[in-house]
């Protein structure tokens, strides 16, 4: 049960790597933060940790309901066109990502002396995810882009810190969550003001004089 | 006696093909509150057909005269290899999925030459579309293949239900070759079967041509290619360790079953066909992509054993 979720929390950062739609790219990282909800939930089942509940009420909370919400906002609000602007394009963005999971599975070969099992294949995904969220900030025009490509990126982490050390301290966790937040709000609200200025969010446009 | 089997077996088969047509279009009018045309719409639409005359261009080659013959014949063909009741009584030993394939290939390739063959201008745009659809959907489907041999050790469609327990590798494979099923079927993102517009038709274009005895014989082709390919999407993602004896109650059970997935199936392409809208041709290029990621991941799972 908790592989099959992982394998929905990689296959929907394929999804994002691959969609051309702004509106596409916050609805699947609502899926995703779902997967990573139910994989916390599923680990929480079986181990009946009182803060592994709480982590995950937080996930379900702050990630799958708070963020996507407010993004749909800003998007309401500034109204961009609806292309992401590829600098490249879905196929071998795909293809990009596929070279992630197998540079990944290499590296966690690597790391971990029977690259099997469920650990290997965990720590596969989190990298993968990681690099996909990257990959998804570097390769896209679009300000919101670089937003949502960092928190598939804290997802990846989560994951990634949630299968080496067995979780990290409650506290610690929870500062993570409130600085996600924040820092999505305030990425916001800098992508509203660069509309304001500039009348579109562009990042490759950005260094151009406006005259 | 196996002759005989096989034979019921695959009428069966083609006897309950076209009813699903009918119930996705049931199920589709159902969400939009209309009330729809009756379940066995398909039926009655195949029984005027065969009623008719039918008129041959003047233009048109013997190929244009045998596509349906070819078609049709590759269909049952097909139908043929897949064990659907009784698994010892299917032709599985004469051919594995890879066959299978390659078999519905044939009568594609020779619908393809026959929208070209009377030289309208809409046949031929409709194989050149199948033609980019299908040389899209067949590296994913082949992977898929690929990764349930490495899990099943066997091609063969009878040994991939065999496992009574899903696997991540499994579960990856059915949803990739659910995306080719949408291609190869005509569903509604990458073709519309519905309509006869001009520039969304692909399987419509090239069958314009067609009329009475002939057209039902690609009707009927079609509906039996749709069964085929939900069958397999319901034999890898439902799978179900079956005792292999062969009395009454099992074969009930069997037939149950077989319906039951096969209905969970068209619900769920009848899902889609309703949510979604028909993409641009060259998105399909993405949307196929993505199967195609899919059947890797797939193939990867199955080499980690999970």
């Amino acid at each position: 049960m908790h592989v099959i979720m992982l394998f929905g929390v990689l296959l929907s950062s394929y999804l994002m790597v691959a969609t051309k739609r702004i509106s596409a790219l916050i609805r699947t990282f609502r899926y995703q933060s779902l997967f990573l909800f139910m994989a916390t939930f599923a680990v929480a089942l079986k181990e009946r940790q009182a803060e592994l509940y709480a982590i995950a009420g937080l996930l379900l909370v702050i990630k799958v309901l708070a963020i996507p919400h407010f993004l749909y906002r800003i998007i309401k609000r500034i109204r961009p066109s609806e292309d992401l602007g590829l600098f490249i394009n879905a196929q071998l963005s795909l293809a990009c990502a596929l070279s992630f999971t197998w540079l990944s599975w290499v590296f966690t070969s690597r790391l971990i002396t029977p690259p099997g099992g469920t650990q290997g294949i965990m720590i596969t995904v989190a990298f993968s995810v990681v690099l996909a969220g990257i990959f998804i900030m570097v390769s896209r025009m679009m300000a919101l882009a670089q937003i949502i490509g960092l928190l598939v990126m804290e997802n990846g982490l989560f994951l990634l810190a949630s299968t080496v050390s067995g979780g990290m301290p409650f506290f610690v966790e929870i500062a993570i969550f409130f600085d996600v937040f924040v820092s999505v709000i305030i990425m916001g609200i800098f992508v509203y003001r660069i509309n304001k200025l500039f009348t579109h969010i562009d990042v490759n446009k950005l260094s151009s004089l406006k005259g | 006696m196996k002759i005989l089997i096989i034979l019921l077996q695959t009428a069966f088969f083609i006897g309950t093909a076209p009813i699903l047509s009918g119930l996705i279009t049931k199920v589709k009018n159902n969400i939009r509150m209309r009330k729809g045309p009756s379940v066995l719409q398909p039926y009655y639409n195949l029984a005027k057909l065969f009623s008719k005359g039918e008129v041959v261009s003047d233009t048109a080659s013997w190929i244009f005269r045998a596509t349906p013959f070819m078609v049709i014949s590759s269909s049952l063909a097909a139908a043929m290899l897949i064990p659907i009741l009784v698994p010892s009584g299917s032709m599985y030993h004469m051919g594995d999925f890879l066959a299978l394939i390659f078999i519905l290939t044939l009568g594609r390739f020779f619908l393809a030459l026959s929208g070209l063959d009377t030289g309208s201008s809409f046949g031929g745009m409709g194989s050149s579309r199948e033609m980019f659809i299908s040389s899209l959907a067949e590296p994913a489907a082949c992977l898929v293949i690929f990764s349930l041999y490495l899990q099943f050790g066997a091609t063969n469609i009878s040994a991939f239900g065999g496992a009574g327990r899903l696997s991540v590798a499994s579960l990856v494979a059915g949803i990739a070759l659910f995306l080719v099923t949408i291609a190869e079927t005509s569903r509604i993102p990458v073709d519309n079967q519905e309509t006869h517009l001009e520039l969304t038709m692909t399987h419509e274009a090239m069958v314009l041509e067609y009329s009475g005895r002939s057209l039902a014989m690609l009707e009927m082709a079609s509906y039996i290619k749709q069964m085929i390919w939900f069958f397999l999407v319901a034999q890898i993602m439902f799978p179900v360790a079956m005792p292999a004896s062969g009395d009454i109650a099992q074969l009930a059970f069997r037939t149950l079953w077989y319906f039951a997935r096969i209905l969970i199936i068209a619900a769920a392409v009848a899902l889609v066909e309703i949510s979604l809208a028909k993409m641009r041709l060259f998105r399909v290029a993405d949307f196929l992509g993505f199967a195609f990621v899919l059947s890797i991941v797939a193939t990867v799972c199955a080499i980690l054993g999970v």
